[in-house]
């Protein structure tokens, strides 16, 4: 069999700053922070965090009512994210059936404000007789890749991979398997979740969400701080599609990237605590399927949510891998963690910035925490020729993943 | 409940619920080939007109038999009607 490979030849994203990529790009670009003062959050007893980075939703009704039925936010995210990143690869709704194509979206559940309207409506009375049709569709955890599908109306592999903060990395890398294979030609591949006081409160209950700028919104997530206190949550979609190169060539695509390298690994030691070795073996991995040395790599961006221990697992295993030589930033300062959707939404950001020769930096990162420290991280955006990227992605499970993306 | 308030009770759980537009609400209207309702719309038709009229139809065998907009015109009053009879 011949392994073909596998090219990203179009993107989209609903985010915290817009519901495009261009509105992504120009949030960073600015330096701006997406992170609200959420209302009503208060009323939560227990919840000590009450920002997040909310995105809108928008145009909605360009959606038809009878797919649009099946929704919650997520779903809406994901089916405009991945609309936009077709049109943006060039492929007309008009071509799929003539497509071997799929989608693989992730997220960590499916829509946290559907089920959490399910159960106020089921529970207080113990009655399912007041739950619509739409309600479970909303709900399932695949719902955002079974909606994608529907509403693109593709007829090739459904998949959503869930693994908390890693699932878009994982749908990606899923989708990268399956256009190697040569089992899809083309696969739309991310990631999708939302902000909800239930979503920022499975994290507080552990003591990882951000807790003390609840009156200074924008000066947190703090990715690599000396003064971070945990991560924001952040919602939207991401979305790209993978192609197999011959096929982008012959078509005469844009192509942003070559995926050359994907590792997944388990930590093997604890479900909530990140382990830097795990990470520095899912990173060696990605390089080594990717067939490059870490000499080979300009820019990582980092998973970095601003938690305590996370951060310092992760800068902890990138000095063990590359040093101080490769500059590292990321992104959950100005979108905060959008969860599973984060690896895509980044990916797509990293993508950009490769295309336009600059490196944002990590926003709110002030003074570098004593034990983050012995990595090249950028403070101030850096211009540099961007040829090939790692993208970290680290889950609760214990989930590590790790993407190598290269410019042709 | 009088016929003309059930008629505008109904017309507006499907202008609410199904996005259909007011003018399209024809009594003669066809739930499915005209309106482009569905089998699981129907669950959550049945669902808005038990919350705006106050009514448990779910298990009433009737709502197989009705097509029309005009047969749940017809559904509403006669389950209200039983209500009111009931009341009496």
């Amino acid at each position: 069999m011949q392994i073909k490979r596998v090219v990203i030849t179009g993107m989209g994203s609903v985010s915290p700053f817009g519901n495009d990529v261009k509105a992504l790009m120009d949030g960073i670009e600015h330096g701006r922070s997406a992170v609200r003062l959420m209302e009503g959050w208060d009323k939560y007893k227990g919840l000590r965090s009450h920002v997040a980075a909310p995105a809108e939703i928008q145009d909605e009704r360009k959606i038809p009512r009878n797919k649009r039925r099946f929704m919650g936010r997520m779903s809406i995210f994901s089916a405009q994210a991945a609309e936009q990143a077709l049109a943006d690869a060039g492929i007309s709704t008009a071509d799929i059936p003539q497509l071997k194509i799929g989608c693989a979206i992730g997220s960590t559940m499916g829509s946290a404000k559907s089920i959490n309207d399910a159960f106020e409506i089921m529970l207080p009375e113990k009655d399912i007789s007041q739950l619509n049709s739409s309600m479970f569709f909303q709900c399932m955890s695949h719902t955002a890749a079974a909606n994608v599908a529907q509403y693109l109306e593709l007829e090739g592999y459904i998949m959503a991979t869930s693994a908390a903060c890693a699932s878009s990395l994982h749908a990606i890398g899923a989708g990268y398997d399956l256009v190697r294979l040569g089992r899809q030609d083309i696969m739309l591949c991310g990631g999708a979740e939302e902000v909800h006081p239930t979503v920022t409160g499975s994290f507080d209950v552990l003591m990882a969400t951000s807790a003390g700028f609840n009156n200074d919104p924008s000066k947190t997530p703090r990715p690599f701080d000396r003064d971070r206190d945990g991560l924001v949550c952040g919602e939207g979609s991401g979305v790209i599609v993978l192609e197999d190169y011959e096929r982008a060539v012959s078509r005469n695509a844009m192509i942003y990237a070559e995926i050359i390298g994907y590792s997944t690994n388990g930590n093997g030691s604890h479900v909530s605590q990140s382990n830097k070795d795990s990470m520095v073996k899912c990173m060696q991995q990605a390089l080594s399927d990717a067939g490059i040395t870490k000499h080979e790599i300009d820019y990582i961006n980092a998973h970095a949510t601003a938690t305590l221990q996370g951060d310092k697992e992760e800068a902890e295993a990138i000095k063990e891998v590359f040093g101080s030589s490769v500059p590292v930033s990321s992104l959950k300062g100005y979108i905060g963690h959008t969860l599973g959707a984060s690896g895509a939404i980044e990916l797509i950001a990293s993508l950009q910035m490769m295309q336009k020769g600059v490196i944002y930096p990590t926003l709110n990162l002030e003074n570098i925490s004593p034990e983050c420290m012995g990595i090249d991280h950028v403070m101030s955006p850096v211009t540099k020729k961007i040829d090939t990227i790692l993208k970290n992605c680290f889950a609760f499970g214990g989930i590590n993943a790790a993407l190598v993306c290269r410019k042709l | 409940m009088t016929e003309k308030e059930i008629i505008e009770k109904t017309n507006k759980v499907f202008e609410e619920f199904f996005e259909i537009e007011s003018e399209r609400l024809k009594p003669e209207a066809h739930i499915f080939s005209d309106l482009g309702l569905d089998s699981l719309d129907i669950v959550d038709l049945v669902v808005a007109l038990q919350k705006s009229f106050g009514i448990n139809i779910r298990n009433e065998d009737k709502i197989r038999d009705i097509r029309t907009l005009q047969d749940v015109y017809q559904f509403i009053f006669l389950i209200k009607n039983a209500e009111g009879i009931k009341d009496s």
